[in-house]
C-alpha cells in the first residue's frame, strides 16, 4: 500500500484554477522529486496536502497510509505523520524553539502511545539531533524563526522533521537560499532520516539539490499537473535543456 | 449638554474644600473643576465619561487606621504605601539612605500643582479633583548620585464603593541616581483619580512599572507628567487589566538633550471593560529617543483604546520616535482603537509608526498546527508569546517574570472564556 496517495486532486485558489487533476503515488521507502518552474503550483500542492486553510480540494482525493486526509485538519495530518519543511518557515516572537519543539514531539508522541518526554530527557535528545544539524543550543533557546538567516531556517525545519520522526515529509524548496555548505548540511539531515517505513517528496526548482538527495522518481509539474515522470535522468535533462523543452514537447 | 447639567461628584468636591482658603492650591483647582470632559473633545472621544455625572460619588475621608493585608510577591522589596489615596508611614518601609520622602506643604503643593497647570494635563480631571481632594502630596527624593538596587514597591489600595481616592505623589531623581519602581493599584473604589510629576535630573533613570488592577466596578484616570534633564532614561512599562474603566495617560516633556523614553504598555480585557493608553511625548531639543510598543489582548464585549500622540518641536532635530501598537481581539463583540497623532516641525527626524487590530496571524497559527499542535493550543502559544515577547522587551531583567505572571492571569481568564 503506498504511504501517499493523490487521486485526481483539482483546486483553486480566488477562483483560478491551480492544480487540475493531479495524481501521485508514493511507496515506503521512496524519495520522489517534484520539479517544476515558478508558479507552476509547487507550494500550492504542500499546502493542500499539509491541510492549510483555504486549500481545500475542488474535487479528488489524498490518503495517508490508506486513511482520506479529507476531513482532517492540518494539526491532525500532522500528529498522523505527515511533515511539511515550508519555502518561507514563520517566525513566532516570544515562542522559544525548545519549548516548541517539545509541545509538537509530545503531541506527536501522545498521538502514537509513546511516554512523553520531561523536560531533561527532551532537552538531552533535542541537543543531540541539533548537534548533527549543526544547530546551535542558542539558536534553540531564541524565539522560533527570529532573527535565523535563511540557513539557520531550513536546518531547523529538517531538525523538526528530524524529531517528529513523520511517515510522510514534503520538503519545499529546502534548497532556496542555501549556500553548497549548507546544502550539504541539510541534504545530509534529510538522507539520515531516510528507511524503509517512510517516504520524502522534495520540491524543488532547481536540479542541484538532487545531487545530494537523490531521488528515486522525478516528476515535472507544469501548470498544475505532472506532465511527466521519470528517474533521475530527468533531472538532468532539465538541468540542460530547461523546462520549456520538456513543456513544449508534452 | 453635559456643562448644565447639576454634577453631584463636581459639587462634592467643592464642600470638600470649603474650609480651606482662597488662595491654595486645592481651591484653586477646584475651581478649574467646572465640568467632566466632553465626548466632543478629541482626547475623551473614545473613552467617555458621561456616566461619572450621574454616580453618588463623594471625595473620601482617609480611614488612617484602616487595616490592610497586602502581601509583596517580590522578594526583598522596600514597599510604600497608599491606603484610601494618604500616605501610611506606619505601614512602609524604612528607607535606605539617599531617598527621602515628604509629605509636601502649602508652597511646594502649589508649584507642583502649577507644574501639571502649565502641562497638556492642565484640563485632565484628575488634575483638578485630586489636587483638590488629595490627602496630601507625598515627595519621594533619590540624591544626587544614589542608585537604588532594591526594588520599591508602591502599593496604592483601599477606598469604597461610594467615593474617590486622590493617591498623589511626586519623584524627583536627582543626577546621576536611579532607581526601579513597581506601582500597583488595587483599589475597591469608585473613582480613582492619581496624580503623579517624575522630574528626572541630568543623566538619572528610572524603570517604572505600574500595574493597574483596581476592582471591576471601579474607574482609573491615573494621570501622570513627566520632565526629562539631559541624558535621562525614563523606561516605563503599564499593565491595564482591571476596573471597569481604566485610562493611563502620560504626558512626557524631552526637555534635555541626548534623554531616551520607552513607553510601552499592554491592556488585558474581557467582559466590558474599557482600557485605555493614552500617551503625549514632546519632543522639545534634538537628538532624543522615544519608543512605545503597546499591545492589547481583548475578550467579551471590552473595548481597547491606544492614543499616541508625538510631537517633534522645530529644533529637536535627529529625533528619533518609534511609535508601535497591535492589538489581538478574541471575541466578536470587542473593538480595540488605535489613534496615533504625529505632529512633526523638524525635518531631519526619524519617525515611524504603525498600528494594527486585528485576529491571531493565519500563518503562525498553520506553521504550529502543522507540527501537530491542536489549534486552541496554537492559539495559546500565540497570545502567551505576543506578551511575552514585549515583557522580554520592555522590562528590566529582575522582574520580567513577575510582570509575565501577571498578566498571565488575566490572560487565562481571558482565554478560557474566549478560545
Ligand atoms: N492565495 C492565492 N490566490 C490566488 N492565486 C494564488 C494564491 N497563491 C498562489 N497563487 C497562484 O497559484 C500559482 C501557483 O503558485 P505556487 O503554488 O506558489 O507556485 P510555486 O510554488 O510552484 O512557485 C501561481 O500562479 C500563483 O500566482
Ligand atoms: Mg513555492
Amino acid at each position: 500500500m503506498s504511504l501517499l496517495e493523490i487521486k485526481n486532486a483539482k483546486l483553486k485558489l480566488d477562483d483560478k484554477d491551480i492544480l487540475k487533476g493531479l495524481s501521485l503515488s508514493v511507496n515506503s521507502g521512496e524519495v520522489h522529486a517534484i520539479m517544476g518552474p515558478n508558479g507552476s503550483g509547487k507550494s500550492t500542492l504542500s499546502y493542500m496536502l499539509a491541510g492549510r486553510d483555504g486549500y481545500d480540494l475542488e474535487s479528488g482525493e489524498v490518503f495517508l497510509e490508506g486513511q482520506s486526509l479529507s476531513d482532517m485538519e492540518a494539526d491532525e495530518r500532522a500528529r498522523s505523520g505527515l511533515f511539511l519543511a515550508f519555502q518561507y518557515p514563520v517566525e513566532l516572537p516570544g515562542v522559544g524553539g525548545m519549548s516548541f519543539l517539545r509541545e509538537a514531539v509530545n503531541t506527536r508522541r501522545k498521538f502514537l502511545g509513546e511516554e512523553e518526554l520531561d523536560h531533561l530527557a527532551f532537552v538531552k535528545e533535542a541537543r543531540k539531533v541539533a548537534s548533527k544539524m549543526f544547530v546551535k543550543d542558542e539558536m534553540l533557546k531564541r524565539a522560533v524563526n527570529v532573527g535565523f538567516s535563511g540557513g539557520e531556517k531550513k536546518r531547523f525545519e529538517i531538525l523538526q522533521m528530524a524529531m517528529l520522526k513523520p511517515k510522510v515529509s514534503i520538503l519545499d524548496e529546502t534548497d532556496s537560499g542555501l549556500d553548497v555548505d549548507a546544502l550539504k548540511i541539510v541534504s545530509d539531515g534529510v538522507n539520515a532520516q531516510r528507511n524503509d517505513e517512510n517516504a520524502i517528496v522534495v520540491i524543488t526548482h532547481y536540479q542541484r539539490l538532487l545531487d545530494y538527495i537523490v531521488p528515486d522518481f522525478v516528476h515535472i509539474l507544469s501548470d498544475g499537473n505532472i506532465i511527466k515522470s521519470g528517474g533521475p535522468e530527468l533531472a538532468l535533462e532539465v538541468e540542460k535543456n530547461g523546462y520549456a523543452g520538456l513543456i513544449n514537447a508534452a | 449638554m453635559l456643562h448644565n447639567v447639576r454634577d453631584n461628584y463636581i459639587i462634592s468636591v467643592k464642600d470638600h474644600v470649603s474650609k480651606f482658603e482662597e488662595k491654595s492650591f486645592r481651591k484653586l483647582a477646584s475651581n478649574d473643576f467646572k465640568s467632566w470632559p466632553s465626548p466632543r473633545e478629541e482626547a475623551w472621544r473614545l473613552s467617555r465619561l458621561g456616566v461619572l455625572s450621574r454616580k453618588e460619588i463623594t471625595p473620601i475621608t482617609p480611614n488612617f487606621k484602616k487595616p490592610i493585608s497586602f502581601v509583596s510577591k517580590l522578594n526583598g522589596s522596600k514597599i510604600i504605601r497608599f491606603v484610601d489615596g494618604a500616605f501610611r508611614e506606619d505601614l512602609s518601609s524604612k528607607l535606605p539612605p539617599g531617598l527621602s520622602l515628604n509629605i509636601l506643604g502649602e508652597e511646594d503643593s502649589l508649584r507642583c500643582f502649577h507644574k501639571f497647570k502649565n502641562s497638556n494635563l492642565k484640563d485632565h480631571p484628575s488634575t483638578n479633583a485630586s489636587f483638590s481632594c488629595t490627602p496630601s502630596i507625598l515627595k519621594l527624593t533619590i540624591e544626587k548620585d544614589i542608585k537604588i538596587k532594591d526594588l520599591f514597591e508602591i502599593i496604592y489600595e483601599g477606598g469604597d464603593d461610594e467615593s474617590s481616592v486622590h493617591p498623589a505623589l511626586y519623584i524627583e531623581l536627582k543626577d546621576n541616581s536611579s532607581i526601579t519602581i513597581i506601582e500597583r493599584f488595587n483599589h475597591l473604589s469608585s473613582l480613582i483619580m492619581p496624580l503623579q510629576l517624575v522630574e528626572l535630573k541630568k543623566n538619572a533613570s528610572i524603570n517604572s512599572l505600574k500595574i493597574f488592577n483596581d476592582n471591576q466596578q471601579s474607574y482609573n484616570l491615573s494621570a501622570n507628567c513627566t520632565f526629562l534633564s539631559e541624558k535621562s532614561n525614563y523606561n516605563s512599562f503599564s499593565l491595564i487589566k482591571g476596573g471597569l474603566f481604566t485610562r493611563s495617560e502620560t504626558h512626557a516633556y524631552l526637555k534635555g538633550e541626548d534623554c531616551n523614553l520607552n513607553l510601552n504598555g499592554v491592556y488585558l480585557s474581557s467582559k466590558n471593560q474599557h482600557h485605555d493608553l493614552t500617551t503625549a511625548i514632546y519632543h522639545d531639543v534634538p537628538n532624543c529617543t522615544s519608543k512605545q510598543i503597546v499591545r492589547g489582548v481583548l475578550g467579551g464585549k471590552s473595548t481597547g483604546v491606544f492614543q499616541g500622540k508625538v510631537r517633534v518641536a522645530p529644533d529637536a532635530q535627529k529625533t528619533d520616535g518609534q511609535q508601535m501598537s497591535r492589538a489581538i481581539l478574541l471575541s466578536e463583540n470587542a473593538i480595540a482603537n488605535a489613534k496615533p497623532e504625529l505632529e512633526i516641525y523638524a525635518d531631519d527626524v526619524i519617525c515611524a509608526h504603525g498600528a494594527t487590530v486585528g485576529e491571531i496571524e493565519d500563518d503562525q497559527l498553520f506553521y504550529l498546527k502543522s507540527r501537530g499542535i491542536p489549534e486552541k493550543k496554537a492559539k495559546k502559544i500565540l497570545i502567551t508569546a505576543f506578551l511575552r515577547d514585549i515583557i522580554n522587551e520592555s522590562v528590566e531583567e529582575s522582574i520580567k517574570n513577575f510582570v509575565f505572571e501577571e498578566a498571565e492571569l488575566a490572560l487565562s481568564d481571558i482565554i478560557s472564556t474566549e478560545i
